[in-house]
């Protein structure tokens, strides 16, 4: 069993720490953002409601990572969500691509919940505490998450034939992105091998085998396993990063005199 | 399919009336019920069941037809049924709550016997349910469904107090 | 003699009784014995009132990509998700009167069905977010307090969980304005240039002058309105005109101003062409707000094709 670490880290294993809160914190931001694009959009009054339940889940997440951050170096997290240029974001992907039909939504959000199942249990063990109980706090709805994705990966796995068509298509263009999600940042070796991360290296192989049982179970096979990369830096500007960003921080950038909005 | 909704405030609170969900099936009803009716506080449990699976007569259908009869009769296997009742017209946001359990053969008898054991208070309104036609939440089940809904403060009402402008000096009134 | 006044049976029995339950305070419940006139008009407010919300999510909708804090996100989220909520509880209320909902959602993508006038204006700035949560949802609140006391059970229950969530949709907007008013220059002028163009749009809200408006004595006689379009468009301006004044604000009345004598504040002229034409479709954008619907209804199609045909074949329970 290890001890809390009682000091916040200092120097190198600082820097690491805000890395990977920052990329924490922006797949969740990004990610909370393209699931909210559907509001009043959606394709039954009650599935609008269910939807922004789920972002405002993601983002309530991203606020938590930003404020851990908050404490180690003293940013602000608005202005790292409204004021950051694009090259400064960690964001993957993944979570950067736009909203696509309900069937490419409702599977990003259920590999991504795949993700959370297992990384936020790690992350809940690691002796930093501030890390561990933004994980935990986080966790408690991930339970809930899980259910409302399966649900969906069944009725689209094994509803109509356009359903399927849909969905199978969807995971063509995200499962291999997965990968990206699951890189380590360069900085996150320092972060395991200090022990901040508890078994972090079991996460890719744990993401894929929980999200391809459950595609199985609905009769969808994403195909060979992604590749993972060694390192994913996630400093690349995609378009898609660059669109939702210029739209997401318009307002804020429009008047940078404004302290309160 | 339109599923009415009832919803568990706390531990120990009968599930309450609260409203309904449109839903393909059982499981879509339930996860919509807690979207729609857990988004804020406060919830530990909620109930579904198809609308059409739910005997309901109020107070002056009662006086106007006399208890309903079922079309078996007194014929076939007790069954557990809910009961549900409204007791005042005071302004609320939930229709009948629960009342207890009876095992009848159908609804009907369900209802007669509710009825009869029923107090001096008159009730205003009467929904019995199959409790075989009730779709659950897992109690264990409430720590992710409702308890994270606490902490979202920033869609409360009470944390915002009172709002009010700062008079600005020199601006005319 | 109205229309609707015409088609009630003033012998019927049963209309006394059901005036005198309704005079004792008592509610009207599905299944109990209702004249046919007070079923249609209330499915026609109660559809109209849940046409309404559904509408109402899009102009601030639009927004929530751009909102410029965490804070104000998660806040705009959750208000046209409420706005859902509402839609969602209103069109529940109309069922219990044997509606269905699909049909009352066709009557609004068909152009069919009214929905309140106040949607089919643009939000052209971040500030009109704010406006709109300040004067347009605390002119419902006003409305919905006293149809918190209507006869029919359902519709009363909807309102009052309605009111219970609007409360906070009206603060955070007045929050929002006040901070802008008092912020930077830019800010002061956006603020004052949304109230300018969505004052008289929340005073029309409240609907016509009573002497153009046929509904309401019937409404008034059994219980669903106790309070008439004008006496509650005035507590409306009562009660924001000087907040609005304070925050630094002006309003864009010239006529505006307060009598001592009465105690209320006296409005301009309100320019009633202008509401007919938004009402029956002429706003600048009824088209767009439908055809937004319209364009999410056809897209949901393969969704709910898909739950239907799930359910039909696999019709277990909980699933875990």
């Amino acid at each position: 069993m290890t001890t809390a670490l009682e000091t916040p880290p200092t120097g190198t294993l600082r820097d690491a720490l805000v890395a990977r809160l920052t990329a924490l914190a922006d797949d969740e931001l990004l990610l909370g953002h393209r699931d909210s694009e559907w509001t009043s959009h959606g394709p039954l009054l009650e599935e609008d409601i269910a939807i922004s339940n789920l972002a405002q889940d993601e983002i309530g997440h991203a606020v938590l990572w930003y404020e851990v951050r908050a404490r180690l170096d003293g940013s602000d997290p608005d202005d790292l969500a409204f004021h950051r240029d694009p090259e400064g974001f960690r964001s993957c992907l993944l979570v950067e691509m736009p909203r696509g039909d309900w069937a490419f939504t409702m599977l990003r959000q259920f590999l991504f919940d795949c993700y959370e199942a297992e990384a936020l249990p790690r992350l809940a063990r690691s002796p930093y505490p501030p890390l561990a109980e933004a994980a935990a706090k986080a966790h408690r709805e991930e339970l809930f998450h899980l259910r409302h994705a399966g649900l969906w990966v069944r009725r689209l796995g094994l509803g109509t034939e356009e359903s399927r068509s849909r969905a199978l298509a969807a995971l063509g263009v995200l499962w291999p992105e997965v990968g990206g999600l699951l890189a380590p940042l360069p900085t996150d070796a320092d972060l395991v091998a200090a022990g901040y991360l508890p078994d972090w290296e079991a996460l890719p192989g744990a993401v894929v085998a929980r999200a391809r049982a459950a595609l199985g179970a609905a009769d969808l096979d994403p195909g060979r396993d992604p590749v993972v990369p060694a390192v994913n830096a996630r400093d690349r500007v995609s378009p898609q990063r660059a669109e939702l960003l210029a739209t997401l921080q318009s307002v804020a950038r429009a008047d940078p005199e404004a302290v309160v909005w | 399919m339109r599923w009415e909704v009832f919803k568990q405030d706390a531990p120990g609170k009968p599930h309450q009336a609260v409203g309904s969900v449109h839903g393909a099936d059982p499981e879509h009803a339930l996860l919509n019920a807690r979207h729609v009716f857990g988004r804020r506080p406060a919830a530990v449990s909620v109930w579904v069941v198809p609308a059409d699976r739910v005997l309901a007569r109020t107070a002056e259908e009662l006086a106007a037809e006399g208890p309903p009869r079922a079309a078996g009769g007194d014929a076939g296997q007790a069954r557990r049924f809910h009961v549900f009742r409204k007791s005042s017209h005071r302004r609320s946001m939930t229709f009948v709550d629960h009342v207890g359990d009876v095992d009848a053969v159908s609804h009907e008898a369900a209802l007669a016997a509710a009825i009869a054991a029923d107090g001096p208070e008159p009730a205003l309104a009467w929904w019995v349910v199959a409790a075989d036609d009730v779709t659950r939440s897992d109690p264990e089940d409430a720590p992710s469904w409702f308890e994270p809904a606490r902490d979202k403060t920033y869609k409360q009402q009470s944390a915002y107090g009172t709002v009010t402008p700062r008079r600005e000096r020199g601006a005319a009134p | 003699m109205t229309q609707a006044a015409a088609s009630v049976d003033e012998g019927d029995p049963r209309l006394r009784r059901f005036e005198a339950r309704i005079a004792a305070g008592e509610k009207i419940e599905p299944g109990d014995w209702m004249p046919d006139e007070y079923r249609r008009q209330l499915i026609r407010m109660i559809s109209q009132h849940a046409h309404s919300e559904v509408v109402g999510m899009l102009p601030e909708g639009a927004w929530i990509t751009r909102a410029p804090s965490l804070r104000r996100k998660l806040v705009l989220i959750a208000k046209v998700q409420d706005e859902a909520g509402h839609g969602q509880y209103l069109y529940h209320a109309a069922e219990t009167l044997g509606a269905d909902r699909d049909e009352l959602e066709q009557a609004l993508l068909t152009g069919r069905a009214k929905y309140s006038s106040v949607f089919n204006y643009p939000t052209l700035t971040w500030a009109d977010v704010g406006m709109i949560g300040w004067l347009v949802d605390g002119a419902a609140i006003k409305n919905q307090l006293m149809l918190a006391q209507c006869s029919y059970g359902p519709y009363s229950r909807a309102m009052v969980r309605i009111c219970s969530e609007e409360t906070f949709h009206h603060k955070q907007g007045k929050e929002m304005v006040i901070a802008y008013a008092q912020g930077t220059p830019a800010q002061r002028r956006m603020a004052q240039d949304a109230l300018d163009r969505w004052w008289w749009p929340a005073v029309m809200m409240l609907g016509p002058h009573d002497s153009d408006s046929p509904n309401t004595p019937l409404l008034v006689r059994w219980g669903i309105k106790t309070k008439t379009n004008d006496q509650v468009r005035q507590e409306f301006i009562d009660e924001h005109a000087p907040e609005l004044m304070e925050a630094g604000l002006r309003i864009p009345d010239p006529d505006l101003r307060y009598d001592e004598e009465t105690g209320h504040w006296v409005h301009g002229p309100i320019d009633w062409d202008e509401f007919w034409r938004v009402v029956k479709g002429d706003g600048p954008c009824n088209v767009e707000r439908l055809a937004a619907r319209n364009k999410a209804h056809a897209e949901g199609a393969w969704v709910r094709a898909a739950l239907e045909a799930y359910a039909a074949r696999r019709p277990e329970a909980v699933e875990a």
